[in-house]
């Protein structure tokens, strides 16, 4: 068998993988110490539509979690490096909550439409407006496509179906940036100098944490915290290089066999 | 390629898109499309069957003949073919309940249509109905369904208004589709059940008639994939 290379850097899912709403995973503050006294660089991913990392940071440090915000990286941040890669001036169908990681773009006289999960920007003019545009050959950025996600009041729409929307009316295709795309996890690896197959993904969706992270070449670990199911990682093919019980566990196995 | 009289042999009905082709909707009701009136008036005037096919699902027939008469049009409620009605239809042959996701100018062509306890989702185009709030409230009545089913008035991607071009009820189709995993059942052009009932009403057949739209898909392109003729107007939704 081929000889791996060297692992150098670890990703590591939030929510569901460091911390379940407001508490964190056993055993993960002091995990991600032993994690730190190595060699490997490590950065936080998540799909967020509408924490700034800011927000993020916030949680995170009152959880007692050693992080500097240049180290998280999210779904909101590779939608603003692909506006400044395009140099575009985007319509953003944002969360207000979102709008801090986006501070200094320009967004007057838009060319871009860039859509996330909205709810309150979601009905008939202002979709209509960014319909226009689009129709104008205007890009479309979509943070991502979920379906629906859960509310206290049962199931409610996500961007997907808004995003699906316009790239029927508009005969185009969105460009996605969140997981499980390949160009977010070689996105957050940008500035690191390591490869994805330097690369080792640990988080608790398996489609979206590991599927996305081993399809875009990196190892990936499936921890049975957040919203694992039993029987996840017979989802997905090929299987996660590793299926165990949690992030300290994900830790343990790095520390022993890939360093 | 074959003269005009050739390519129109044996033409005896025409079926005539609404909007986009006589006229463009809007602040005020809109403005009809120059020479339209006169144009309508000169096919009535002559030998052929004329007859008026539209997916117009926003106003109730009632409403959109009250419209196209104020703008000069000649034109009875009797000579349009639309799918409010004909989703009526359907849903009474099938037991249908449904809940309305439809703009309130239309609700009327639902009167006779009981809406209790809905165990299907009807979408027309609702325009400014096509709220966050109301598109959700759809898409939590079908995903509760064991076997959920969706009536799409039409599929249309985007019509012209006089303020320039709209979303139609197509986008918000797709969304829902999307949401839910399903497909959704178009009642109206380009359904061929749609040009087969037009049709049938004017008492041609379809190799003796020859639509006339703006809509390369819905209008045109339907009409000849159910063996009319069909000719491509530039004006309305035309790119």
């Amino acid at each position: 068998m081929a000889a791996r290379r060297a692992l150098k850097a670890v990703l590591v899912d939030l929510s569901g993988t460091l911390h379940i709403e407001d508490a964190a995973v056993p055993g993960a503050q002091e995990a991600l110490k032993r994690l730190r006294a190595t060699s490997v660089m490590v950065r936080f991913v998540t799909n967020t539509t509408k924490e700034s990392k800011q927000d993020l940071l916030e949680r995170l440090k009152k959880l007692e979690f050693d992080i500097s915000e240049d180290e998280i990286f999210t779904s909101l941040t590779a939608a603003r490096n692909l506006v400044e890669q395009q140099q575009v001036r985007p319509m953003l169908l944002v969360d207000d909550r979102a709008l801090p990681d986006f501070k200094g773009i320009q967004t007057s006289d838009p060319n871009a439409v860039v859509i996330g999960l909205a709810p309150e920007h979601f009905h008939y003019q202002i979709l209509n407006q960014a319909f226009r545009l689009l129709l104008d050959g205007a890009p479309l950025i979509a943070i991502h496509k979920a379906r629906y996600y859960k509310r206290k009041d049962g199931l409610a729409l996500g961007p997907g179906p808004f995003v699906t929307a316009l790239e029927y009316a508009t005969d185009t295709k969105a460009t996605v940036v969140g997981k499980p795309e390949k160009t977010f996890f070689l996105e957050a690896l940008r500035g690191t100098g390591c490869e994805p197959e330097e690369t080792v993904m640990i988080g608790d969706d398996c489609r979206d944490d590991v599927g996305g992270a081993q399809n875009a070449g990196m190892r990936g670990i499936l921890v049975k915290t957040g919203k694992y199911r039993a029987a996840d990682e017979d989802k997905i093919n090929p299987a996660p290089y590793l299926t165990c019980e949690s992030f300290p566990h994900a830790v343990d196995h790095i520390l022993q066999h890939l360093l | 390629m074959a003269a005009w009289s050739e390519r129109l042999a044996g033409v005896r009905g025409v079926l005539l898109d609404i909007s986009g082709v006589l006229y463009d909707g809007g602040e005020g009701g809109g403005a009809a499309i120059a020479g339209s009136v006169e144009a309508v008036a000169r096919l009535k005037r002559s030998r052929l069957k004329v007859r008026f096919c539209t997916n117009e699902s926003q106003k109730s027939r009632a409403d959109l003949v009250g419209l196209l008469r104020r703008l000069g049009f000649d034109v009875s409620e009797g000579e349009v073919t639309a799918p409010a009605p004909a989703a009526c239809l359907i849903l009474k042959q099938r037991g249908l309940r449904p809940h309305l996701l439809v703009h309130d100018g239309v609700r009327s062509e639902f009167d006779q249509i009981d809406t209790s306890n809905p165990n299907c989702v009807v979408i027309a185009d609702a325009g400014e109905d096509f709220s966050y709030r109301n598109m959700n409230k759809a898409f939590q009545v079908l995903m509760e369904l064991e076997n959920p089913v969706l009536f799409s008035l039409g599929k249309g991607r985007y019509y012209k208004e006089t303020s320039g071009l709209m979303l139609d009820v197509g986008p918000y189709m797709k969304a829902l589709e999307y949401a839910c995993g399903i497909e959704a059942e178009v009642v109206g052009k380009p359904s061929p059940e749609f040009f087969k009932s037009a049709l049938q009403e004017m008492g041609v057949e379809a190799h003796e008639a020859i639509m006339i739209g703006d809509d390369i898909v819905g209008d045109v392109g339907g009409a000849q994939q159910y063996g009319m003729r069909a000719l491509q107007v530039r004006t309305g939704k035309f790119r």
